[in-house]
């Protein structure tokens, strides 16, 4: 009697957290559902690269078409990032974050109402690439769907984590758009997405393995081809990367900008 | 209902709170008047639990305000809208927020719709509306669910006279109802339209508390009688009597009188002026 009276009211709450999250996740599905620009461009460029790319990685590579798959899919879900740090950022322009803050939900319940629509937009991203790479590229089936998928939620989450934390230490509009376009070139070409790393030259090779990219684009490939010991390591790094910035971004947008952190 | 106490803000050299004490009753619509940067912002974002004082108390109905953010409406100074997100959108999410759902929710948002105006333009998107409908969908958005403490930042700023008298009517009615309001402002004609208490902000401290008629008294007016022969003009404790003293005096014919009443605008210049000075 008295662990269902203990009971009620946590159920209560929870349902009560239950709604709050459903009501921050549908607005910002809404709020990326009525800027698809981004998201479009990242999905049709993409698709163009590698129509465009396939014939000369077939050549140079012996697994070409992979290659003209996840590279390119990794490099424009790099540039993906944008549409997360655009989502964060927007809350700071419109000063709308600190309203939410100001209100019944609690920090997690923002963050995941903010976290879910734009990872359902990376995910979507790259399933929408993989599928196109199969019917189109000519890529092979994937072995195992899931650990491809699982390496595909991981990728997503790795560049949740980042995006979020390049919005939250941005000051201004032009720093963010100047971060996305040239950190996602830097990132997703010394990774390797472009120029496998076997064809670098040695010091290129050297410093592949500091960029985010190298590490997404390996587990990726070797999920694409069902091996889970290649695919577990570099799943491991990214996760390391999620710890890091994911921290750090929540701890910015659990306590907010405070005034005049914008340019 | 709000307890506000000796409450300080330093930012790096800025002084923003410097002991700040408020209280406000249940059903208490208490005006906040004081210069830019007297700390009305920083105090309205400490009851809203977004900053941390460094030092001195804030209790919400007893409790902090980290445990009674839903019992909170705050339509902070600037527009903070979502401009893809319409009107009803903007009210549902943070209906939504609040725990309104389903019929009720709806009910809510009709009753704002028609009380605020909002009914013309509540399926607009925020960006594609006037300022004034901005400011009336940002109070909505404060009101939908009914909080027991109202914070009001300068809600009426830049709006039309319609807009204004749709808000201050709501306000009435919900202070009515038993809400606490904290209302910040610098149309001090508003705060006598809400029959308001006053409490007048300078360097990060109430420096007066009051009603208007109280804060008023022993405040000069101005008497001005303008004759065939020339113009009186004098400041007066009692306009009144002195009109009535000047015209018992003046041998020709009498132009114009005018007579001013001291008002809100003297004593906040007065009050202010001399904390400063």
């Amino acid at each position: 009697m008295s662990t269902d009276a203990q009971l009620a009211p946590l159920a209560t709450r929870f349902g009560d957290a239950l709604h709050r999250t459903r009501a921050l996740v549908t607005y910002n599905l809404l709020l990326r559902v009525r800027d698809p620009s981004q998201l479009i461009s990242y999905l049709i460029t993409p698709m163009v690269f590698m129509v465009m790319l396939q014939p000369l990685y077939e050549e140079a590579l012996e697994t070409g078409t992979v290659h003209a798959v996840t590279g390119q899919l990794v490099m424009f879900s790099v540039f993906a990032m944008a549409i997360v740090g655009n989502a964060i950022f927007v809350e700071r322009e419109w000063r709308t974050w600190d309203r939410l803050r100001a209100s019944r939900a609690a920090r997690w319940e923002l963050l995941v109402g903010k976290a879910v629509p734009v990872f359902v937009v990376l995910l979507f991203q790259q399933a929408v690439l993989f599928v196109y790479g199969v019917a189109v590229i000519g890529m092979p089936l994937p072995v195992s769907l899931p650990l491809l998928l699982a390496a595909m939620s991981i990728w997503g989450v790795t560049l949740l984590a980042m995006g979020a934390a390049l919005a939250t230490l941005v000051r201004s509009r032009g720093d963010l758009i100047v971060a996305c376009d040239v950190g996602a070139i830097t990132v997703s070409t010394v990774g390797g997405t472009f120029l496998p790393v076997d064809l670098m030259p040695g010091w290129a090779q050297d410093i592949a393995p500091f960029s985010p990219g190298y590490w997404g684009l390996s587990m990726l490939r070797a999920a694409v081809e069902g091996d889970v010991a290649e695919t577990f390591r570099p799943a491991l790094v990214c996760l390391a990367i999620v710890l890091v910035t994911g921290a750090f971004a929540t701890y910015r947008l659990a306590h907010g900008w405070g005034r005049s952190h914008l340019v | 209902m709000l307890e506000v106490n000796e409450l300080t803000k330093r930012y790096d050299e800025v002084r923003a709170l410097d002991g700040f004490t408020l209280d406000v009753a249940a059903g208490e619509i208490v005006g906040l008047v004081g210069h830019n940067g007297a700390g009305k912002t920083t105090f309205v974002e400490m009851v809203s639990g977004l900053l941390q004082p460094d030092s001195g108390t804030v209790l919400v109905g007893g409790r902090p305000p980290a445990d009674t953010r839903g019992e909170i409406g705050i339509s902070p100074q600037h527009i903070a809208l979502y401009r893809p997100l319409s009107v009803r959108e903007h009210l549902n999410l943070y209906g939504g927020i609040a725990g309104l759902r389903g019929a009720t929710l709806r009910d809510a948002i009709d009753e704002l719709a028609v009380a605020l105006q909002l009914t013309s333009f509540i399926d607009r998107r925020a960006g594609l509306l006037s300022g004034g409908q901005q400011r009336r969908t940002q109070a909505a958005t404060a009101l939908i669910h009914r909080p027991s403490l109202l914070l009001l930042d300068e809600p009426t700023a830049g709006a039309d006279p319609e807009t204004r008298q749709a808000l201050l009517d709501v306000v009435k009615q919900r202070a009515g109802e038993g809400t606490a309001v904290v209302y910040t402002t610098h149309y001090l004609a508003e705060l006598m339209d809400l029959d308001a208490t006053i409490a007048v902000a300078a360097k990060g401290r109430v420096i007066a508390r009051g009603t208007s008629a109280q804060l008023l008294e022993g405040l000069p007016g101005e008497v001005r009688v303008t004759a065939a022969d020339g113009e009186v003009h004098v400041s007066s404790q009692d306009p009144t009597g002195t009109l009535l003293e000047i015209l018992g005096s003046v041998r020709r014919p009498v132009e114009s009188v005018e007579l001013r009443h001291p008002t809100l605008d003297d004593l906040y210049h007065s009050l202010a002026a001399d904390h400063v000075h």
